[in-house]
């Protein structure tokens, strides 16, 4: 993440300050159709993808600002008889973070470049570039693409329909 | 030691495994998570799924976790890209494990834990401090699932390639993510191994948006998504043809199948309307000729076909919806991750990249032993069509030779409890007071390989 998309992030509020990257980068970015791309792939790692990042703050830890996260444990702890010892532990623990916050502190890329990492596990770009695309609107091969947003499909008809229901739904 | 003193635990991402060492099967498979319905203020502990549904290769019954309505729920899991993100929330799930479900005491127990490969080391001393510290475990050993996968392979074939030559390749498509791992004497190559960011989690997610622009909102539905897509999905062996076939209308749809979601009050699990529809496609000999249709969608030639009115003309009061070509569109990603938009390799180039990483002399036995686990390899014909997307990859002269786990999601906690009943086991655990004394990190070494 770029310091221009960290700073912007920051100023945002601070139930929304633990979005994922991709889709931090895809708030900031201009392009609507990078926006677009990005924010759907984030999406596909959701647990509660119905429910936008903003409304699941009673639900998702993750998305908590740390003073609600200390709350939070005090109002476990009690909840669920823990010893007072516990409940210290508990609120001295970090509040829990996303994968790609940890990856981040890992700091894996200081690692001698012989040392078998999470990063250099990662199988890379395919060797043909070549993209299949999908309507998707009804799943057909799609020669059509959405100058707007950049989704695709296949015929007068699914375009209206796409126009109508799903254009830009992930940025509006 | 008695093995039955071990707790062999393999803490997946979508489900823990768990039981007692030396046992063939798991005493329990049990979400990793926490749901909550709409109904209810409190988060619950998902009961454990019904033994018959996990051991069983396809079911037409929905396999959902419970008599419980899970319409709406929202989840949390500990687990993120398949990595223990949330202690306190692994410590509750697991604490309701060992004492309601499991009856066992952890400080008369040692602990076989799976965990993922490249763990980061944050990571492994929560986990540590997890099984020593809030749990109070006797010992502690932890195995990554290839190896288990590769010992129980190799046991079950005393005579054949794998336990011979003492190599595979384990590729393990799972909730979070796809691994392809040479393992060789038991251990795991981590210099070779190459990872997919895409498994049954995302999978879902996708048959999730799928269905919410096509027909019906289910945005929300995890637990139903998930009954869709492991009674519905498969993997297709001719995608173009499949298309085709996927837009004609009535009968000549090999495809199309109804499902009826739960309304609450007569049921609520949700089903498929006709079961004799899901294996219809079953009749495509993939070695018929399609008669020849248009492949090029013209803007304006939709007569012949479904349009797509049609498809959204679905009564949304009724509860149901159709599915056609999202059936296989789902379990493609995980051979061209490109059709989504991810940089990635699709599943046959990740194999040969991580075959070839390894030695020269390896590449033909691990081409000849390629073993499939994990809960998304359980889609039909995975392995048909891996092969067909791996032949033209390899080398002619040398042979493929794809065996799907018999019950790919057993298969890792299976070697974990046959590790755990091999007289070493006891040697190679670090105890309670080795951790206690040298801390997570140099404990840790004691099981890098
Ligand atoms: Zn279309
Ligand atoms: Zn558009």
């Amino acid at each position: 993440m770029d310091d221009e998309v960290s700073n912007s992030l920051r100023r945002m509020s601070s139930r929304t300050r633990k979005v994922a990257p991709k889709m931090a980068a895809a708030l900031a970015s201009s392009d609507n159709r990078t926006q677009a791309a990005l924010a759907r792939l984030e999406a596909l790692e959701n647990d509660n993808a119905g429910i936008e990042a903003v409304e699941a703050i009673d639900d998702d830890e993750a998305s908590l600002d740390d003073e609600d996260q200390v709350f939070m444990q005090k109002k476990q702890s009690k909840g669920t008889k823990r010893t007072t010892r516990q409940a210290k532990a508990l609120e001295a623990r970090k509040a829990p973070r996303t994968f790609l916050e940890l990856l981040h502190e890992a700091n894996l890329e200081l690692l001698p470049p012989h040392v078998p990492s999470y990063w250099k596990a990662a199988v890379g770009p395919p060797s043909s570039t070549c993209r299949r695309h999908f309507c998707t609107v009804c799943g057909f091969s799609a020669n059509y693409t959405c100058v707007r947003c950049g989704m695709r499909f296949c015929s007068y008809r699914c375009q209206n329909v796409h126009n109508d229901t799903r254009c830009l739904k992930f940025v509006a | 030691m008695s093995p039955h003193n071990v707790v062999v635990l393999d803490n997946g991402g979508g489900l823990i495994k768990a039981g007692h060492g030396g046992e063939c099967d798991p005493l329990v498979v049990v979400p990793n998570c926490l749901y909550r319905p709409p109904s209810s203020k409190k988060w619950l502990y998902p009961n454990p799924l019904n033994p018959t549904t996990t051991t069983t290769t396809t079911t037409v019954e929905p396999s959902s976790v419970t008599e419980v309505d899970l319409t709406s729920a929202a989840v949390r899991r500990p687990m993120d890209r398949g990595y223990m993100i949330n202690p306190e929330l692994q410590r509750e799930i697991w604490a309701h494990l060992f004492s309601s479900i499991l009856h066992i005491n952890p400080s008369n127990s040692s602990l076989l834990l799976t965990e993922p490969l490249f763990t980061l080391p944050s990571i492994q001393q929560s986990m540590d401090e997890l099984v020593f510290e809030d749990f109070n475990f006797k010992s502690l050993y932890v195995a990554d699932p290839p190896s288990l996968v590769h010992l129980y392979e190799a046991s079950r074939r005393p005579d054949g390639l794998v336990s011979r030559a003492q190599c595979s390749l384990v590729v393990d498509c799972g909730f979070s993510f796809t691994h392809a791992s040479p393992v060789f004497q038991n251990f795991t190559l981590n210099y070779a191994v190459k990872r997919i960011d895409l498994g049954g989690k995302a999978l879902t997610n996708y048959l999730k948006e799928l269905v919410s622009f096509r027909a019906v909102n289910v945005m929300e539905e995890t637990f139903i998504m998930d009954d869709v897509k492991e009674n519905l999905c498969f993997v297709s062996l001719d995608v173009p043809r499949d298309l085709q076939i996927a837009r004609k209308p009535g009968r000549e749809n090999l495809f199309r199948c109804t499902y009826v979601l739960p309304d609450g009050v007569t049921h609520t699990k949700g089903f498929v309307k006709y079961p004799d529809q899901v294996h219809r496609y079953h009749s495509l000999a993939d070695d018929a000729p399609l008669a020849p249709t248009e492949t090029k969608e013209d803007m304006n030639n939709t007569e012949m076909t479904e349009k797509p009115e049609d498809r959204r003309r679905v009564d949304l009061t009724k509860n149901e919806f159709d599915l056609t070509n999202e059936r296989f569109l789902v379990p493609e990603m995980i051979f061209h991750p490109a059709d989504l938009g991810m940089n990635e390799a699709g599943l046959a180039e990740c194999i040969v990249r991580a075959v070839n990483c390894c030695h020269p002399q390896l590449h033909p036995v691990l081409y000849e032993s390629i073993i499939l686990t994990g809960g998304s390899t359980l889609f039909p014909q995975f392995a048909k069509r891996l092969e067909m997307e791996l032949r033209p990859l390899v080398p002619d002269d040398y042979h493929v030779k794809i065996t799907p786990q018999q019950d790919p999601m057993l298969g890792v906690w299976r070697g974990g409890s046959l590790l755990a009943s091999s007289p070493d086991f006891k040697a190679m655990c670090v105890t309670k007071s080795e951790y206690e004394e040298l801390g997570s990190a140099r404990c840790r070494k004691r099981f890098f390989h």
